[in-house]
């Protein structure tokens, strides 16, 4: 499958909708995104956006309408489709009484990696956090846990990486590394982000989508937006309240 | 993880040693005391309270930071989880059973002959372990995301393993009284016991591995 473009498509998502007892925490949501693309999911509180993330990566089942990832079906394919994604949250997801080191290679062995040590340093070196390897996580401060999550996520070189909040509670230090490690990894990685920032989205997205009320209210190309109107139309659904 | 911390294990252990300690009060208030007939109980009781503080704290790690999410988010089966969870579970209870089984014999036991062999304890204790760690996983997964977790899994667990221990209080009796309560017959009464029991683990670990991958991901 292609877009317009002549890119494959990564992620298609049709008619998607979550419900919560009688609440639509999703509705009807649409759209599809090429491969390489970089999405950034903009919406105000309870506006669907973590819900979205987590049907996509699998973590709760969509009530109907389907979501196709990197061509897996979430509900159909999920076991192998988690082999190919990576979740960023703003919960490090990570044990606490464990090393940094300890950490990764606990999810190496569930991600069954060919040489885990190489990986691993290599990661920590990315994420600045080597001289720190052998620390119990539970010592590490926000941004350190925010950086170790990100190799994390990164460990098993996922082709789709999932992103809730990733600048949540970071300091410019930890902000400029994650910058640095998501522009590396731009070109071979598709991305989903989660954001509030909408100059933060803006800047690094080739494609947003604004969410409210579990619905799709725009989905555009970046070089097709008009910041201006965005920003906008951004404030108005703020204003539309929630799901 | 618990091999840094201990602290399931730590916790479990002084918890079970404490109750030895209440009944060994409770019971020295009288003159004198045999607690033969009931003793295949009280251990019992000693084992599914240990087991209640171990249980509630098997998925407290993944909870509090997010981990059990990552666990979902990798490519390995959802029952895989369940086995591991409940395989450390009663890892856990039988390291706990091997330091409180022998004091309890030695505080309350000691001037009894026992009428089964060691091995017939030690599989009635396997048998019932296996059950409470397989049902007590999959209860502790249930409740783990209800807002008082700790009450909701103590007023599920005993009515669901009622059958188990029922069969494994009366394996334990053979084993330990057979001899009088069943003259000639305690052999049959315990493997009838066990078989129970046995069958009881087998049922509950099959509906356990079906429904953990809905449980899991709710």
């Amino acid at each position: 499958m292609e877009t317009s473009g002549g890119l494959g498509i990564s992620l298609e998502v049709c008619g998607l909708s979550r419900v919560f007892g009688a609440r639509r925490a999703l509705d009807g949501v649409s759209f599809t995104l090429p491969e390489g693309a970089f999405l950034s999911i903009f919406g105000p509180n309870g506006a669907g956006k973590t819900t979205l993330l987590r049907v996509l990566s699998t973590l709760a089942p969509p009530s109907s309408g389907t979501a196709t990832v990197l061509g897996k079906d979430v509900l159909e394919d999920a076991s192998k489709l988690r082999e190919h994604i990576g979740l960023i949250s703003h919960n490090p997801l990570l044990y606490p009484d464990l090393s940094a080191e300890e950490n990764l290679q606990f999810f190496a062995d569930i991600y069954c990696l060919d040489c885990p040590q190489e990986r691993i340093r290599e990661l920590l070196s990315a994420v600045e956090l080597d001289h720190r390897c052998l620390d119990i996580v539970r010592t590490f401060s926000r941004g350190m846990l925010q950086r170790l999550s990100i190799a994390r996520a990164l460990l098993h070189s996922p082709e789709m990486l999932f992103l809730d909040e990733p600048y949540s509670g970071l300091d410019p230090h930890a902000v400029d590394i994650l910058d640095a490690l998501l522009a590396r990894i731009r070109k071979r990685h598709t991305f989903v982000m989660v954001s509030h920032d909408l100059e933060k989205g803006l800047e690094l997205c080739s494609h947003a989508l604004i969410l409210a009320k579990g619905k799709v209210v725009l989905f555009e190309e970046r070089n097709r937006i008009d910041v201006g109107e965005f920003k906008g139309l951004y404030r108005q659904t703020v204003g539309m309240g929630v799901s | 993880m618990e091999l840094r911390t201990k602290e399931m294990l730590t916790s479990m252990g002084l918890y079970a040693l404490l109750v030895l300690l209440v009944y060994h009060l409770a019971f020295s208030q009288v003159d004198s005391y045999d607690v033969t007939p009931i003793g295949a109980g009280l251990l019992w009781l000693a084992i599914v309270f240990t087991s209640l503080l171990g249980l509630n704290r098997s998925l407290v790690h993944e909870k509090d930071q997010g981990c059990l999410e990552a666990l979902l988010l990798s490519p390995i089966d959802r029952p895989v989880i369940f086995f591991g969870k409940a395989a450390g579970n009663l890892l856990f209870l039988l390291i706990v059973e091997v330091i409180i089984v022998p004091l309890f014999h030695f505080l309350f036991l000691q001037n009894i002959e026992m009428s089964g062999a060691v091995w017939m304890l030690a599989l009635a204790l396997f048998v019932g372990s296996l059950g409470i760690a397989g049902v007590g996983t999959l209860l502790a997964t249930m409740s783990v995301n209800t807002k008082g977790k700790d009450f909701i899994l103590a007023v599920l667990f005993v009515p669901v393993m009622f059958p188990l221990l029922y069969a494994m209080v009366a394996a334990l009796s053979a084993v330990i009284t057979g001899e009088v309560l069943f003259p000639g017959e305690w052999v049959g009464e315990y493997w009838r016991a066990l078989g129970l029991g046995a069958g009881y683990d087998a049922i509950m670990l099959l509906i356990a591995f079906g429904l953990y991958e809905f449980i899991i991901g709710a």
